[in-house]
């Protein structure tokens, strides 16, 4: 039999509404709100042996705390499976949903399964981490979406194969796996052509990605009493990659000393990148971290200073995440060293 | 202009007393090749291995594969400019070795710095699920490792191995000149000018092809278009039939794109089959992927310009060469088509795709189909074999070549394709 823990809000879980969003977590062994449609789904392969009822504001305004306490209360009935929810389009509750089934994996190793309506904050802040089945945005369909998660998690017990989004009901949680299609590719671009001409429906194969506009900083004032540091994505190390950079999808960067450099020794140096010709740069290495021309305006007065330390990661095939990760990193300790700009140089 | 193929197909190769067919095996005078390869004096020696479907082997440091093909009709060349004299490609009659493929592997000693992330590179399987998965674990191989000569520069190398595999692949398949073909194709468009009845209500379609990146130094001297390299090119309308028959090769490093995929071009070879039903296949725009944005925008806008007035296409298909950065010139010249009324479609195998988020590096409204060829990253474990062709160089901390090792798809030639020829597709999970 799987012990299965479930998740609900203050008003599924039948303690209140609006007036009782504050409500800190609490544990009950009774059957309540959505509990009786899974103990339906579930038959007699699972019983739900513990519910956890949390208010949506106490939830919302302490995240981590608040995961930390549910998952507290559910560690000792030791659960096979959590489900939270069903959400629909309840905003909060569907962030407290998305966070305690991360929890749920991560912290009790348990599969988690939660289900929302497409336009609830909680699918794009969450559906990377976990399962999320599709909903409509009214609770009218519970008993069928309490049906599905429970068609998913008895997949994910058993260890099968996932089927793709559509075919499942989940949000695709962004993985990339190759498929084998009927036909090559070559016919299926033709025949997509030919549906676009005729004004016939189609569909991409790749959905359009949504990246974000960087807006960026205001113009420094006055240069001559800037500090500007390098920064570089052309994987320009010091001989031996003491960061061991990776070659491909980097999820490292180092900072190197440049010191009374007046520029950088193609004896030093090496590149660590595959996605250009590096001939050039191995040559002088200056040529894409130009220590040898700012050194020259730092003389002239035109720059105030060159920040003594240049950093240098591998711009090839990286992951969007990993990289905002680094780009934050080296943003930081830029601006804890008082640095005023930037020369990016990209390859 | 019109097009025959004489395909010859091709059970087995083996080596003999003299080059020729016999029962559907290609016999290989190994000395006569050998003899013939170096009369390149930047070769020292040129070694010639064969390669089985079926075979426990594996070959190292595939530079490229090139199906055997020579001209059986009056007053035309093997691959023109590279190896034969300059008349046109792509009229009169070909034989085809169907089965049969030239592999050229990079036989130099030392290691060369730079692009390639394994030393032993790209690798061939003639059995498992390399050869499963990939094209040329399934034709019949004729192995070239060249030495080069003392003195002679990477280049100079390159070059020098790219027009001995060409010279190879029409020295052999001059074998099946004369023979009954097991199957002949004729491949025949109208001029852009026809006013048939039958094409007059048809879309006319384009094919917008890159056939080179500048993300990597071109290479001097190595043939790409009738026997030049062409980095400097700007859109150039070709037939189909030149692309198919020996103008055209794809330039080192081929990464998922090699000479066989061109001269056996999926996107032409579907366009041909719909040409006269469904569209009128309009002819060929070779383009470049240019390494920065003033040249990018130039390139985009001439070759949409000519597809739609010159061409006068209502549609067009965009495929790419190179690793991630030619996607951008690719979407970039299909938005100037859509801006310009023409329908376009691309083909994008994911060389950047980030397989925890997004699927490619352009995010335009215009550019809205695009048909998936695949991740090339998804890993892929190749059991040991009993034979390498190839140089084998030691990685500190990995197993031998000949063992069993992991490689991701795009480390196996023929598996991915970048014009279209495989059915692998990349599903979002």
């Amino acid at each position: 039999m799987i012990r299965v823990a479930l998740y609900l809000n203050q008003f599924f879980g039948g303690v209140g509404g609006e007036d009782k969003a504050d409500l800190a977590p609490r544990l009950t062994e009774e059957i309540v709100g959505p509990a009786k449609a899974f103990r339906a789904a579930l038959g007699d392969r699972g019983e739900v042996v513990a519910t956890v009822i949390c208010g949506d504001n106490y939830f919302a305004e302490n995240i981590e705390g608040a995961s930390k306490e549910v998952k507290e209360l559910l560690a000792p009935y030791r659960p096979d499976l959590l489900f939270a929810g069903p959400v629909f389009n309840a905003g909060r509750y569907g962030i407290a949903c998305g966070a305690v089934c991360k929890m749920a994996q991560t912290d009790l190793k348990i599969p988690a399964i939660t289900g929302m309506y497409r336009e609830n904050p909680g699918v794009d802040l969450y559906r990377k981490d976990v399962y999320i089945v599709e909903t409509g945005d009214t609770a009218r369909s519970m008993a069928d979406v309490v049906k599905r998660m429970t068609t998913l998690a008895w997949k994910l017990l058993a260890g099968d194969k996932m089927g793709n989004p559509a075919d499942e009901g989940y949000f695709s949680r962004g993985w990339l796996t190759n498929e084998a299609s009927e036909k090559t590719g070559a016919e299926r671009a033709v025949d997509m052509l030919l549906h676009k001409l005729r004004g016939e429906p189609f569909e991409s194969e790749v959905p359009r990605p949504a990246y974000d506009r960087v807006k960026p900083a205001p113009a420094i004032k006055d240069l001559r009493s800037a500090t500007i540091a390098l920064v570089t994505d052309g994987g320009l190390v010091p001989k031996g990659n003491p960061d061991k950079i990776e070659v491909t999808a980097a999820t490292r960067f180092g900072i190197y000393d440049i010191t009374d450099k007046d520029r950088l020794d193609p004896n030093g140096y090496d590149v660590n990148h595959g996605g250009y010709d590096s001939v050039l740069v191995r040559q002088d290495p200056n040529r894409l971290v130009p220590v040898d021309v700012m050194r020259e305006l730092e003389k002239k007065g035109v720059i105030g200073t060159l920040h003594n330390r240049f950093y240098s990661t591998t711009g090839l095939a990286c992951i969007v995440e990993v990289m905002k990760k680094i780009g934050q990193a080296i943003a930081e300790d830029l601006k804890r060293e008082g640095v005023s700009g930037v020369l990016l140089t990209s390859t | 202009m019109k097009l025959q193929l004489d395909r010859v197909i091709i059970r087995d190769v083996r080596f003999g007393a003299t080059t020729a067919i016999h029962d559907g095996a290609l016999h290989v005078d190994r000395s006569a090749l050998q003899y013939l390869l170096l009369q390149d004096k930047r070769f020292a020696a040129v070694d010639i291995e064969l390669a089985h479907p079926g075979e426990k082997c594996r070959i190292t440091k595939v530079l490229d594969v090139i199906e055997p093909r020579a001209k059986t009709s009056e007053g035309d060349e093997d691959f023109p400019g590279a190896v034969g004299g300059q008349v046109p490609a792509g009229r009169g009659s070909t034989c085809v070795l169907e089965g049969a493929a030239v592999v050229l592997s990079d036989y130099r000693e030392k290691v060369e710095s730079g692009r390639s992330m394994d030393p032993n590179g790209e690798i061939i399987d003639m059995s498992g699920p390399g050869a499963e998965a990939g094209r040329y674990g399934k034709t019949h191989n004729v192995v070239l490792l060249p030495t080069p000569a003392e003195g002679v520069n990477t280049h100079e190398y390159l070059a020098a191995s790219k027009i001995a595999g060409l010279m190879a692949a029409a020295y052999l398949a001059r074998a099946g000149k004369g023979m009954t073909p097991d199957r002949t194709e004729t491949l025949e468009l109208p001029s852009l000018m026809a006013t048939d009845k039958a094409l007059a209500g048809l879309p006319r379609v384009v094919y917008i092809f890159q056939i080179l990146t500048t993300q990597f130094d071109p290479i001097p001297g190595e043939p790409v278009l009738y026997g030049m390299n062409v980095p400097g090119m700007v859109p150039t309308l070709l037939h189909p039939n030149e692309v198919i028959d020996g103008a055209l090769t794809s330039p080192l490093p081929a990464l998922n794109v090699q000479t066989y995929q061109v001269q056996n071009h999926p996107i032409i070879k579907e366009l041909y089959a719909r040409h006269g039903k469904d569209l009128f296949f309009a002819g060929v725009i070779a383009s470049t992927a240019p390494n920065n944005m003033a040249e990018i925008e130039r390139m985009s806008n001439m070759a949409a310009t000519m597809a739609r007035y010159v061409v006068g296409a209502q549609g067009a298909i965009l495929t790419k060469t190179g690793g991630g950065a030619p996607e951008l010139t690719m979407a970039r010249t299909a938005q100037r088509c859509e801006r310009l009324g023409i329908r376009t479609t691309l083909a994008v195998l994911h060389m950047a795709a980030d397989v925890r988020g997004e699927v490619t590096l352009f995010s335009m409204p215009e550019v809205d189909a695009i048909v998936s060829l695949g991740v090339p990253f998804t890993r892929v474990t190749l059991p040991a074999v009993e034979r390498v062709i190839g140089r084998q160089h030691a990685v500190p901390g990995a197993p031998p070549i000949d063992g069993e090792i992991v490689r991701t798809e795009n480390g196996v030639r023929g598996i991915h394709c970048q014009l279209g020829s495989s059915r692998i597709r990349a599903v979002k999970y």
